[in-house]
């Protein structure tokens, strides 16, 4: 990272409050995010929407961003991520030491005595580490791709050494190529240890074939469960896998082809006959595989999905997988597709559990250490990174309606800062669009949290029943702000 | 706006019957293909030892094993592995029914299509998206509104459950509360009955609240004073007991118990299957005995989405397979062994080595719905089959 001067002022700024930082409010606030600097106000249903397609829940300069330069723009800028200065968000990230390491420093690190491993200090700093990037980084179309690809590579962090292996796998897999080449994804998680372990082709040897990996590739990564394979090719392709295999003493961790597990007769995939040639028979399935038509039309499905709607419109998807078999699987060229295209026939989608904590902590500038909102994210099903099996965190929205319990009492525990290390700022940022009368708070607080006020008689009635149970005003616009945050509305993105 | 943005559509239906609901049914999904072939073993057949020559489990007289290594005998031919011993309880009261080689006949050998699949209850993507549960509950009127008359247990639905009866998902009655103080917590349930005004969810949930302040897991004392394990299946099946019990209007419980999918080192008499089998048996054996006065008003069925290969894997694991099976435990059983064994022998077996299905997973589920919940309407819950009834319950 090239610092420039104005980076390296501010760094120093920091490096001076020192260890007063936590306690030192104004510092941290311009770190975590600072107060808008403007009044915002109502946003077209459609500009709402794309906003929150696109980020993990807008931000005030965000909407003024988007308003001021359009969808285009907006999504081109976004798109060329490494231009966006991420300074602010990179700072945050600081104390997290284990996610620059590679696999034989997490594992000295994680290692307290002998075999005694700390299981949780690795995934631990990847949770909160996943969640401020999500909330502070200003590349949210990027972060919003990085969540989408580790669905869609999904490991279950707990599965033997994934505790290690998964955040070298974040980084040099999902993080490197979330807006690049589709090939090179899904070359570099075949690749990855993480992986490997995950879905066991480390115990895949000559004669004592393990199919697991080998079917995911095909059923979960690139053709779909539906892509014409059979469960013959399943059984060749893990033959060509055998022998993929992870170091487990010196360096350990990293990737390693052990000839000697591999079965070295002849196979045949998909119709293609593979003579022995080591690690490169399975590297020619995958070269296949990413460029396939069926892969083509399962991750454009899937983005649209995500992007669009549960069952995206039949036509997007098509122009989006025929711009990822003529650009090779540019990821960039096929969000443009979903993006540009799409957004305009996009329909609600149920936030899922992380989406809608950020979402709420984005609207509302909360400042926030990534702590205490695990165990929100563990109530409601999505604690990053512990999800079982590969076919990653659901999509669809019903997957996710079955519980409103614990929205509700993230909504109420945040809004009375009950949350451990997190804060809201609500009187703060109520003294941006200074109101002074109540119900113009409430419409703020509502075009904030809902694109636009609510109806009146709703706000009216919302008041009432809070002041009926003896709210001064202050209290009426913090449990307002919560009931918001847990109302059907705000449940849907 | 919030009138306008309400986007949950409660579909209105019309039930095709209404009956006085039947039993109260629990279903427990072993989720990741458990190894079935480990679980009822076929120890009177020789293929299962030579197709297991490390992961088999000893006969039950066989005396180079240590005896508490042995299949435990249920009918001369299977035998429960040793860590399913919680259960002869109720094999011996003649409260529990396995039926072996039980599936469906989806062949994908993909544990997410086939959960699907079966979850749906339907034979391929073509059919219904709703669940067969879900299905049920919206063809039969029992005059039953409770929130909790469908629970899935966790944090997610099964997807079973699924359609157009909202039904309720709990991962623990001691979670059920927003906290804060009285004041506060007043502010708060009155701010969410005025967003949820026209919600149903939303108005069911604040029900489920005021009901289940009154229930506490920790106090709960179960009949004759079992012991639930000390899990999460093991909660859930305590809290299924104990809204049972409230007579809060349970009509059905889903419960998910995860880890099957044992590619890798699954152990024999210990290890990563073995303890999962303990879990699962002591946990339905403490239901079984805790509801033992319910029992004539209760059904439990335990089902997985397909089987595993027939014979091991080179890691001390096994792969994808077929033919599975279920088991149904409660005061209406016919107890004992059902289904049709096809046995092991080479050519028996199907696709790449795997036990052959001779039972639908939907007959079944079908008998238990038609004599146990009160239900006809068969051919809404599984469109397109037609479900043979097996003489599994009375």
């Amino acid at each position: 990272m090239t610092l420039t001067r104005r980076d390296f002022l501010k760094l120093g700024a920091l490096v001076t409050a020192g260890a007063t930082l936590s306690s030192c409010a104004p510092v941290y606030r311009r770190l975590a995010g600072d107060l808008p600097s403007q009044a915002w106000s109502p946003l077209a249903a459609t500009d709402f929407l794309a906003l929150q397609r696109m980020t993990f829940g807008p931000r005030v300069e965000e909407r003024a961003r988007y308003l001021e330069i359009g969808l285009q723009e907006w999504v081109e800028e976004q798109l060329d991520f490494e231009s966006i200065n991420d300074f602010d968000c990179e700072l945050q990230l600081s104390p997290f030491k284990t996610l620059g390491m590679d696999a034989n420093e997490i594992e000295a690190v994680s290692n307290q005595l002998f075999e005694n491993y700390d299981r949780e200090k690795a995934p631990q700093e990847l949770r909160q580490a996943t969640f401020l990037r999500q909330l502070y980084s200003k590349r949210q179309l990027y972060e919003v791709m990085v969540e989408f690809w580790n669905d869609h590579f999904n490991i279950y962090i707990d599965k033997d050494k994934c505790f290690i292996l998964k955040t070298v796998d974040d980084r040099e897999v999902i993080r490197k190529h979330a807006l690049g080449s589709f090939r090179d994804l899904v070359w570099a998680s075949a690749h990855s240890p993480a992986m490997m372990i995950y879905l066991d082709n480390q115990a895949n040897h000559k004669g004592a074939p393990n199919e697991n990996y080998a079917r995911e590739l095909m059923e979960l990564h690139t053709l779909g469960v539906n892509g014409g394979y059979t469960q013959q090719d399943v059984m060749e392709l893990a033959r060509c896998l055998t022998g993929w295999n992870v170091k487990e003493h010196f360096w350990l961790g990293d990737f390693v082809f052990k000839e000697n597990l591999h079965d070295s007769g002849v196979k045949k995939v998909l119709g293609m006959e593979i003579p022995n040639a080591g690690i490169s028979e399975a590297e020619q399935v995958i070269e296949m595989l990413a460029a396939h038509p069926n892969t083509a039309r399962f991750i454009s499905t899937k983005l649209a999905r995500r992007f669009i709607a549960d069952d995206p419109p039949v036509e997007i998807v098509e122009k989006a997988a025929q711009a990822f078999l003529a650009t090779k699987g540019d990821i960039r060229s096929v969000m443009r597709v979903i993006l540009l295209d799409g957004l305009a026939l996009a329909k609600p989608k149920y936030k899922r559990p992380a989406n809608f904590i950020l979402s709420a902590m984005r609207m509302l500038n909360v400042e926030t250490n990534a702590v205490g909102v695990q165990d929100d994210l563990l109530r409601m099903g999505q604690l990053y990174f512990n999800w079982t099996t590969p076919d990653g965190y659901p999509d669809r929205s019903e997957a996710w309606q079955g519980n409103l319990m614990p929205r509700w009492q993230f909504a109420f525990a945040l809004l009375r800062n009950e949350i451990n290390g997190t804060k809201h700022h609500l009187n703060d940022l109520m003294e941006t669009v200074s109101t002074g009368d109540l119900k113009n708070g409430v419409d703020s607080v509502a075009a904030l949290l809902l694109g636009a006020p609510t109806e009146a008689a709703i706000r009216d009635e919302l008041i009432r029943s809070i002041q009926a149970a003896g709210a001064d005003e202050e209290e009426t616009l913090q449990i307002v702000t919560a009931a918001l945050i847990a109302s059907p509305a705000f449940q849907w993105r | 706006m919030l009138k306008t943005m309400n986007w949950m559509p409660r579909l209105a239906f019309s039930p095709v019957g209404s009956a006085p609901r039947g039993d109260t049914l629990v279903v427990v999904f072993l989720r990741g293909a458990a190894d079935v072939l480990n679980m009822v073993v076929p120890h009177g057949e020789d293929a299962y030892y030579q197709l297991r020559p490390t992961l088999g489990i000893p006969r039950p007289d066989d005396s180079r094993a240590k005896k508490e290594e042995r299949s435990l005998d249920l009918d001369g031919f299977f035998g429960f592995h040793p860590s399913l011993k919680a259960l002869t309880d109720a094999w011996d009261s003649e409260q529990l029914a396995i039926i072996h080689a039980c599936g469906a006949p989806d062949e994908s050998r993909s544990h997410f299509k086939a959960m699907e699949l079966m979850e749906r209850g339907v034979d391929d993507e073509r059919g219904p998206a709703s669940g067969w549960i879900g299905r049920h509950l919206a063809s039969l009127d029992t005059g039953n509104s409770s929130p909790l008359r469908a629970v899935g247990m966790g944090t997610r639905p099964q997807k079973s459950l699924s359609g157009s009866v909202p039904i309720s998902v709990l991962r623990s009655i001691a979670d059920f509360h927003l906290g804060g103080d009285m004041r506060a917590l007043q502010q708060m349930q009155n701010a969410l009955n005025t967003v949820y005004q026209n919600n149903q969810q939303g108005q069911d949930t604040l029900d489920i609240m005021n009901t289940l302040t009154k229930l506490d897991p920790e106090k709960y004392i179960p009949a004759r004073n079992v012991k639930y394990p000390d899990s999460e299946f093991g909660l859930a099946l305590k809290q299924t007991a104990m809204l049972i019990k409230a007579e809060v209007g349970l009509e059905v419980s889903a419960i998910d118990l995860g880890g099957w999918d044992t590619h890798f080192a699954q152990g024999v008499t210990s290890g990563q299957m073995p303890n999962l089998m303990k879990d699962l048996a002591e946990g339905l054996s403490a239901f079984h005995a805790d509801m033992l006065d319910q029992a004539s008003q209760l059904t439990t069925v335990t089902m997985s989405e397909f089987g595993r290969r027939c014979s091991e894997n080179g890691s001390l694991g096994t792969d994808h397979g077929h033919g599975s099976m279920m088991m149904v435990m409660g005061g209406n059983v016919n107890g004992g062994m059902h289904g049709k064994w096809p046995g092991l022998h080479e050519s028996a077996l199907v696709g790449p080595g795997d036990l052959a299905v001779t039972t639908d997973y939907r007959d079944v589920l079908s008998e238990v719905i038609a004599k146990r919940l009160n239900n006809s309407a068969l051919d809404m819950i599984f469109p397109g089959y037609k479900p043979g009834l097996r003489g599994i319950l009375r």
